[in-house]
């Protein structure tokens, strides 16, 4: 009776001395830096000297700062610039990779499409800029087949943002197609002989079949998308800076300029804390739609 | 029951690991043993940390071989730092932050006020003897918000007007002096040499783009000589308000929107730098702005060797006026040793360490000591037009105040905003700051 009590009271402590040094992790470096930020964002703040509290009036100077307004407005284009095509292409992308992935040029082609992700994203930007301002013929020649002059993107206000994103999409198309392939793949095959067997065409197969099951994985793959469009900060900067006339500057960038370069780092913890907002509804949104799809399941 | 043994110490040791990697300083008698070690080894030896961004391509080197004297005779090592141009004041404040920055910092003008305010960097004047007065070429510069902040270390290297001489030379043209000449130069040079039909010569190469060069430097290349020499200002006087949008800054705008057309069409996505080198480089402009160096008959001799050129310091309409930076090194306020750090500052300025140092990487003379070293050309700059040039009027909010004027400045050039309307949202912006920073100083 004893020796049953005692091993019942290590299997229930058991589990959460598994999950306690990530939860350190979290309480101290993600949850810390969070409750951090939330109350800094209530203070008169530069890093060099001590934190003053100012009530909501950072807030308050949000709502009427038309770069904040502005950054606010790039955020959100560039997300729905983003989240969509990124998704329907690496879906594309991962749809045709998979049917050939026992071919050569598909396993070389499994291997390229993750090269741009592996590179920092600052080195992708001062690529990209340099292959866009360049002049290189071969870059202006086939930008020039689509009557588009490359080095005019990146200058002016209207192409700016959409030039970013771009690069954005290219830069992480690798890491969504291996999230869609995985997703793909765990696809048994039995559905898709079953639904040929009964003369569905690949069309079909693919829109009645593929993407109902691959629903979490979309639902998991549009969620990293549209963080990490919310939080994209080395490209802009190193693509435009921000640039021309606020039109590629977002939140991050935004609250980097404020914290380091202006010493308000008080203003910049609450436009991070606005982008914390966007995010967490976001998230709740992804983790809502993955339960109901789960009950769904079930 | 053994795997389960085992990870439950695994854990075990990570989790000890976590907490002792986020620890404070340790024990108690590690600390104690600390500070034995770190007085043993004061009294060996002072050591002084110097922060600067990459002045030359080894400035370690080419700094550190020149310091032997002064660390001797002063039993101080003095330990350099380098930090890079892109996390430059990030680096900074984020040291500062955690106690950990240095004990000479580096700065350039737009980088003092929020220092200043936060009291991390030390007023020097006490410092300042008549001898230095005479001395020192620039030390003025160092001046701003009513404190001696500043001791100027890289000065003289003015952003001005560079023409091809053949372009000027085939419109039968001869330097401009002044705006009217610019002018009517750059309308005459915009044309199609080739005759396809396009426009492969321009007056005026420009790049406007803040991506790899920052916000500032479209300011410090296009637009206070234009507002200098046509008498405007940043500031107002007290420096409450800020003076850039009144006739004077409204005219000089208009005027340099005016030049647009004699622009290269891509001027918005190249940075400055970019379009000297791409555009004027290549001789497809007439003029080009770049920051000026002691050395730049030799290395645009290697650069652009097809290019003949020469310079005008700074254009007249109502005054000369063109950007010249002033970066200082700084005294930090959490100097363990004030004395010893300004000895330090006045040495690495003064006539017989600068005159080693640019023997090897030439620069502009600080002092009246120092003879000038650099290309025969270039001299002028610091004789005839030394007073075509100057350094920023440095105020409150100043980066946050300029980064907006920059980003105005590119919405009324790329033709998003009339200059009107762009100088008055710069400068409603700007007047807001201005207005909260004071009333919180009241």
């Amino acid at each position: 009776m004893m020796s049953k009590k005692k091993k019942y009271g290590a299997a229930k402590v058991a589990p959460y001395c598994y999950i306690a040094p990530i939860t350190a992790i979290l309480v101290l470096f993600v949850i810390g830096s969070v409750i951090g930020s939330i109350i800094l964002g209530f203070t008169k703040y530069n890093i060099m000297t001590e934190p003053v509290f100012i009530g909501t009036k950072n807030y308050a100077r949000l709502m009427s700062d038309s770069r904040f307004t502005k950054a606010l407005k790039n955020t959100l284009e560039l997300m729905v610039l983003i989240v969509p095509l990124q998704t329907v292409l690496a879906i594309g992308i991962s749809v045709f990779l998979t049917a050939n992935r026992k071919r050569f040029l598909g396993r070389l082609a499994n291997s390229v499409i993750f090269i741009p992700v592996i590179c920092a994203p600052a080195v992708t930007g001062v690529v990209w800029r340099e292959l866009l301002n360049g002049k290189i013929p071969l870059v202006e020649h086939f930008f020039g087949l689509f009557k588009i002059q490359p080095s005019m993107l990146l200058g002016n206000a209207k192409t700016a943002l959409i030039t970013v994103g771009m690069v954005a999409i290219w830069k992480w198309m690798g890491y969504y197609v291996v999230i869609y392939t995985s997703g793909l793949l765990s696809i048994p095959d039995t559905y898709h002989e079953a639904a040929k067997m009964d003369g569905a065409g690949k069309i079909r197969g693919f829109f009645s079949i593929t993407l109902p099951l691959l629903r979490p994985t979309i639902i998991l793959g549009v969620f990293l998308s549209t963080t990490n469009s919310l939080q994209c900060f080395d490209l802009i900067f190193n693509l435009t800076g921000g640039g021309p006339n606020n039109a590629s500057t977002t939140l991050v960038v935004y609250a980097y300029s404020k914290c380091f370069s202006a010493g308000a780092a008080g203003y910049a913890m609450a436009i991070s804390n606005v982008l914390f907002l966007v995010i967490l509804a976001v998230a709740l949104l992804q983790h809502k739609m993955m339960k109901r799809e789960a009950s769904e399941v079930s | 029951m053994k795997k389960k043994l085992l990870s439950m110490l695994l854990i075990g040791a990570m989790s000890v690991t976590l907490l002792s990697g986020c620890g404070g300083g340790g024990s108690d008698d590690g600390k104690k043993e600390d500070t034995a070690g770190a007085a043993e080894k004061e009294a060996a030896e002072k050591t002084l940390e110097v922060w600067v961004p990459p002045l030359d391509d080894d400035t370690v080197n080419n700094w550190g071989g020149l310091m032997s004297d002064w660390e001797e005779e002063n039993g101080c090592k003095v330990n350099i730092t380098v930090v890079p141009w892109d996390k430059y004041e990030e680096t900074y404040t984020t040291a500062l932050n955690s106690g950990e920055g240095p004990d000479v910092g580096y700065m350039y003008n737009e980088m003092f006020p929020t220092y200043i305010d936060a009291g991390a960097v030390a007023d020097m004047s006490s410092y300042v003897t008549d001898e230095d007065k005479d001395e020192y070429k620039y030390l003025e510069n160092g001046f701003m918000m009513d404190g001696q902040y500043g001791w100027p270390l890289v000065t003289g290297v003015p952003f001005i007007l560079y023409y091809n001489e053949q372009i000027l030379a085939d419109l039968n043209e001869t330097p401009p002096e002044t705006w009217e000449d610019f002018a009517r130069i750059c309308e005459a040079a915009t044309k199609d040499t080739d005759g396809d039909g396009e426009i492969d010569q321009f007056g005026y190469a420009c790049g406007m783009s803040t991506s790899d060069v920052g916000a500032m430097q479209i300011l410090n290349a296009y637009y206070y000589n234009a507002l200098w020499q046509n008498g405007g200002q940043i500031y107002e006087d007290d420096l409450k308000k800020v003076a850039f949008a009144n006739e004077a800054g409204t005219e000089a705008v208009t005027w340099l929107k005016d030049m647009v057309q004699y622009m290269n069409p891509d001027f918005m996505s190249l940075s400055w730098s970019d379009a000297f080198a791409t555009v004027f480089g290549q001789g497809k402009a007439a003029f080009g702005v770049y920051r000026s160096s002691q050395t730049d008959e030799t290395v645009f001799g290697e650069t652009y060797p097809d290019v003949k050129w020469d310079f005008v310091t700074s254009l007249k309409n109502k005054e000369f006026g063109t950007f010249g930076a002033t970066d200082c090194l700084t005294l930090m306020s959490a100097a363990e040793d004030p004395d010893l750090a300004m000895d330090f500052i006045k040495y690495v300025t003064g006539a017989a360490f600068m005159e080693q140092y640019h023997a090897k990487c030439p620069g502009a003379a600080l002092t009246k000591s120092e003879p000038y070293v650099g290309d025969a050309k270039m001299e002028r700059i610091y004789t005839d037009d030394l007073d075509k040039w100057h350094g920023l009027q440095v105020g409150p909010c100043g980066v946050d105040i300029l980064t907006q004027l920059s980003a105005d400045f590119q919405g009324i050039m790329s033709d998003e905003l009339s200059v009107d309307d762009g100088l008055k949202e710069a400068e409603e912006y700007a007047n807001g700051l201005l207005d909260e920073y004071w009333a919180d100083k009241e």
